[in-house]
C-alpha cells in the first residue's frame, strides 16, 4: 500500500507541476500586456465606448441606452468579474454603485472613481406580487426602525467615516414564532451584502435581520446570482429580495417594492494611470486570499459540498442509469412493454438534449418551487437525473456487448431472466465499461461546478467568494483549477485499480 | 418412431421466423438412455429443433413433454424445466469473469441450493474424470478449445440433468481437439445419459447414435439407425448428403 500512495502522490505532483508551468508561461505571453483603451473622463465619453456592468442591475439597464450611440456593453455576473476586465484593458470603464466602488478602488491602486456621479437612485427590497400584507408589515417595519434612528446607524457602520463604529444586536428575547424569514441576496456587494469570517454581513444583512426581528420571524439568507434574486423572490423561494436594488420599471412589471431604504449612485471606474505595481502572485496575495479571515475555509467548504454533491448525484445517476439500461435492453429484447420503452427513450432525449445548467434551474425554480428544500438535495437530484441517461446508453452499450451466447448459457441451466443478468450479463458488461463510467464521474464532477448558480457554496463558488472579497482573479481561480484536478487524478487513479480488480479473467 | 410416454416426446413442433419457416411439423420422441444424432444441410432447421427443446427459441406451434408434462404450456415454470435438459453449446459460452470451478458450481448452488462444499466436490469429481482437475482455479481463457468443451458438459453434468443437448459441440474445436471431446460424448453415452445432438462428426454417429434422424427442409426426412441411415438411405437428399461428406 505504502508503495501505491507514494506512487500516487508522485503522480499528483507532477501534473500539479506541469499545469503550474503552462499557466505561468501561457500568462507570460499573454496575459501581460493590456489592451489599448478609449479614456473616460465623464458621463459624455460614454458614447462609444466599452463599458463593464454586473449583469442586471441598475447600471446595465442604464448604459444600455449609450448602445444607440455605439456603446458596447459587456456584462459580467460578478462586479468583481467587471472590474477585473478593466484592470486588463477589455473594458474603458465600469459602471456599478457607488459603495462597491469605493471598496473595488481602495484594493486596486490603478483605479479611480470619477466624481460626477451617473445616476442617483434608491435601493428598496423587492417582494412577490400578491403578497400585499406582508409588504405592509415589511414597510411599516421599516418605518419604524428609520424612525428610532436604527437604518442611520446600521449604514453608518458601514459606510463613510465611523465604521465599525455601531453593531446591530436583535433585542434580547425576541419571539419567533412567525416563522422563516428567506431573504434572498448576492454577497459580492460590499458594503451591503458580503462574506466575512463565513457570515453574511453588511448594511443590508444587518437591516434584514432587523426587520426579522420586528416581524418575530427567523432570518434565512439565501445568497445566490444577482440576476435570480427576482425569481427566486416571485417563485416564492425568499420571502424578500435586499441587494443593494434600485426600484426601475422593468422590476416593478415582475415584483414589488418596500419603501427605499437608502439612496446611492452609479459612478464611473476608470483606470487613473498609475500602474498596479502588485505581483501576479506574491506572499501578501496568497496571504489575503487563503490565510486572512481564514478564506481557505471557503476552499475546504465547497471542496467538500462538491464532492457531497457528486457522490451522491453519482450513486443516484448509477441506481437509476442502471434501471433504465435494464429496462431499455429488456424491452429491446422481448419486443414488449413498447410504451415503457418509448418513455425511457423519451427521458433520455430530455434529459440528453438540453443542457445540464438548464435543468438545474429548471429543477430548483419551478419543480421544486413553492417546497422548502435544501439546496443540495436540489443539486443532487439534477446531476443524479442528468448523469443517470448518461449512465443508461453507456450500460446499455456494455450490455449489448456481452455475446448473446452468455445470455442463453445461463438461461439453458435454469436461471431466470433477472438471475442471468444480475449474475451474469450486468458484472461482465459493467466490467467492459468501465473506462467510460469513469469519464462520467469526472464529467460529473466537474459539471457540478455550476452549483453556484443556485446559491450552492461549492468549490467553485467558494473561489468566487475569495475573488469578490480580495479582488483577486488568479490566485484563488488557479487554486480551484487545481483542487479539481487533483480530485480528478485520485478519481483515475482509483479507477484504474478498480478496472485492475475486476480484469478477473486470467488474461 | 412416436412413443407419447417417452421420457421426451415432441409433437408436430413448428417454427417460424417471420415468414420463413425452419421447422415444419416435426413429431418425434426420445427414450430414456437413447443416443439420438440429427444430420442435415445446412439451413435444414436441427439448430432450431435443438434449441426449440429447451426453449431457447419459442415454438410457433406444437408441444414437447418432458415427463408428460408440455413445457411450452402457459403454467410451465420454464426455468425448473430447463434444469432437467443441459445444453451443449458451439462456442462452450463458459463465463469468462468466473473459474472453472464457478463455472460448474453456480447453477448448482445457486439453482438447487446444494451445498457448496458439496457442490465443489462433484465438481472436482467431474473435472477429474475429463482429465481436468488441475485447471479447477484456471479461468476460460486460459483453456483450449477442447479443454473448454470438456469443461462445458462437466458443467452441464454438475445439474445432474435428465438430457443433454448438444449443438455441433466440435465445430469450433481445432481438428486435434475434436477426439478429446467425442471421447468424453462417447463415455458418457456409455453411462446411459440422454442425449440429443447435432453433429457433423459421422463416426461419432455411426458409432454412438441409437437413432438418426436426416433432418431437410424442416421436417424429418428419414429416420432410423446408424445402419439403415449409412448402407441403406432411401431418401434422395439423404443420398446427396451422404456422398458429399463421406
Amino acid at each position: 500500500m505504502r508503495n501505491h500512495s507514494s506512487k500516487l502522490t508522485g503522480r499528483i505532483i507532477a501534473v500539479l507541476f506541469i499545469v503550474t508551468t503552462i499557466i505561468f508561461t501561457c500568462t507570460a505571453c499573454f496575459g501581460g500586456d493590456t489592451e489599448k483603451t478609449k479614456e473616460i473622463t465623464g458621463e459624455q465619453d460614454l458614447k462609444g465606448a466599452k463599458i463593464g456592468v454586473q449583469l442586471g442591475t441598475v447600471g446595465d439597464t442604464y448604459v444600455s441606452d449609450y448602445k444607440k450611440d455605439g456603446a458596447t456593453v459587456v456584462q459580467y455576473n460578478k462586479g468583481a468579474d467587471a472590474v477585473q476586465a478593466l484592470k486588463k484593458g477589455k473594458v474603458d470603464c465600469v459602471v456599478i454603485d457607488q459603495q462597491p466602488a469605493k471598496a473595488f478602488v481602495e484594493e486596486n491602486q490603478d483605479l479611480k472613481i470619477l466624481e460626477e456621479p451617473l445616476t442617483t437612485e434608491e435601493y428598496a427590497i423587492c417582494i412577490a406580487k400578491g403578497k400585499e400584507d406582508f409588504l405592509n408589515k415589511v414597510n411599516s417595519a421599516l418605518e419604524k426602525l428609520d424612525k428610532n434612528g436604527t437604518l442611520k446607524k446600521i449604514e453608518g457602520n458601514y459606510i463613510g467615516d465611523n465604521k465599525g463604529s455601531y453593531q446591530y444586536k436583535s433585542p434580547e428575547n425576541v419571539n419567533r414564532s412567525n416563522g422563516k424569514l428567506v431573504v434572498a441576496t448576492n454577497a459580492a456587494f460590499e458594503p451591503y451584502e458580503y462574506v466575512e469570517g463565513g457570515k453574511f454581513v453588511g448594511v443590508d444583512m444587518d437591516i434584514s435581520q432587523a426587520i426579522a426581528d420586528e416581524l418575530g420571524m427567523e432570518l434565512k439568507i439565501e445568497d445566490m446570482e444577482f440576476d435570480s434574486i427576482v425569481t427566486a423572490v416571485s417563485s416564492g423561494k425568499a420571502d424578500m429580495g435586499i441587494a443593494g436594488m434600485t426600484v426601475t420599471e422593468d422590476r416593478l412589471k415582475n415584483i414589488n417594492f418596500t419603501e427605499p431604504y437608502t439612496t446611492s449612485y452609479q459612478v464611473i471606474i476608470v483606470p487613473n494611470g498609475k500602474s498596479d505595481t502588485t505581483a501576479l502572485i506574491s506572499g501578501e496575495k496568497f496571504i489575503n486570499d487563503f490565510i486572512v479571515d481564514s478564506r481557505w475555509q471557503y476552499i475546504v467548504q465547497g471542496l467538500l459540498t462538491t464532492l457531497e454533491i457528486t457522490v451522491l448525484a453519482a450513486l443516484m445517476g448509477l441506481v437509476l442509469g442502471f434501471l433504465i439500461a435494464i429496462g431499455r435492453v429488456t424491452c429491446d429484447n422481448t419486443g414488449k412493454c413498447k410504451i415503457l420503452n418509448w418513455l425511457l427513450k423519451a427521458y433520455l432525449t430530455v434529459i440528453r438534449g438540453t443542457p445540464t445548467m438548464i435543468q438545474l434551474l429548471i429543477i430548483y425554480y419551478i419543480i421544486f418551487a413553492s417546497s422548502d428544500i435544501d439546496k443540495v438535495i436540489v443539486a443532487v437530484i439534477a446531476f443524479g437525473l442528468n448523469s443517470s441517461a448518461y449512465i443508461a446508453e453507456i450500460v446499455r452499450s456494455g450490455i449489448n456487448s456481452i455475446d448473446v451466447g452468455q445470455f442463453e448459457a445461463a438461461r439453458s441451466l435454469g436461471f431466470s431472466y433477472s438471475q442471468t443478468m444480475w449474475n451474469f450479463i450486468i458484472p461482465q458488461a459493467i466490467r467492459n465499461v468501465l473506462p467510460a463510467l469513469g469519464n462520467e464521474l469526472i464529467v460529473l464532477l466537474k459539471e457540478t461546478s455550476i452549483s453556484g448558480y443556485i446559491g450552492i457554496m461549492d468549490l467553485t463558488r467558494g473561489g468566487d467568494y475569495i475573488r469578490s472579497r480580495t479582488y483577486d482573479a488568479f490566485l484563488p481561480l488557479i487554486l480551484v483549477a487545481l483542487v479539481y484536478l487533483v480530485i480528478v487524478v485520485i478519481l483515475t487513479a482509483l479507477l484504474g485499480k478498480l478496472e485492475k480488480r475486476l480484469k478477473n479473467d486470467g488474461r | 418412431m412416436e412413443d407419447k410416454n417417452a421420457m421426451i416426446y415432441v409433437e408436430n413442433l413448428k417454427k417460424s421466423f417471420g415468414d420463413t419457416v425452419v421447422l415444419n411439423g416435426i413429431t418425434t420422441s426420445v427414450k430414456k438412455g437413447e443416443v439420438l444424432v440429427i444430420l442435415g444441410p445446412s439451413g435444414c432447421g436441427k439448430s432450431t429443433f435443438l434449441r426449440c427443446l429447451n426453449r431457447l427459441e419459442e415454438p410457433t406451434e406444437g408441444s414437447i413433454y418432458l415427463d408428460g408434462v408440455d413445457i411450452t404450456g402457459k403454467k410451465v415454470d420454464i426455468n425448473k424445466e430447463r434444469q432437467k435438459i443441459m445444453m451443449v453449446f458451439q462456442h462452450f459460452n463458459l463465463f469468462p469473469n468466473k473459474t472453472i470451478l464457478e463455472n460448474l458450481t453456480i447453477a448448482p448452488v445457486k439453482l438447487k441450493s446444494v451445498p457448496k462444499s458439496q457442490a465443489k466436490e462433484k465438481a472436482l469429481q467431474l473435472l477429474d474424470r475429463v482429465g481436468l482437475k488441475e485447471k479447477a482455479n484456471a479461468y476460460p481463457a486460459q483453456l483450449s478449445g477442447g479443454q473448454k468443451q470438456r469443461v462445458a458438459i462437466c458443467r452441464a453434468l454438475c445439474m445432474e440433468p435428465e438430457a443433454i443437448l448438444f449443438d455441433e459441440p466440435t465445430s469450433a474445436l481445432d481438428p486435434e481437439m475434436v477426439g478429446e471431446v467425442l471421447s468424453v460424448m462417447k463415455g458418457l453415452a456409455e453411462s446411459g445419459m440422454t442425449m440429443i445432438c447435432v453433429t457433423h462428426e459421422m463416426g461419432f454417429a455411426k458409432e454412438v447414435a441409437n437413432r438418426i434422424l436426416f433432418f431437410d427442409n424442416g421436417t424429418i426426412a428419414e429416420e432410423g439407425t446408424p445402419q439403415e441411415i449409412f448402407e441403406n438411405p432411401k431418401n434422395q437428399r439423404l443420398k446427396d448428403f451422404l456422398s458429399k461428406i463421406l
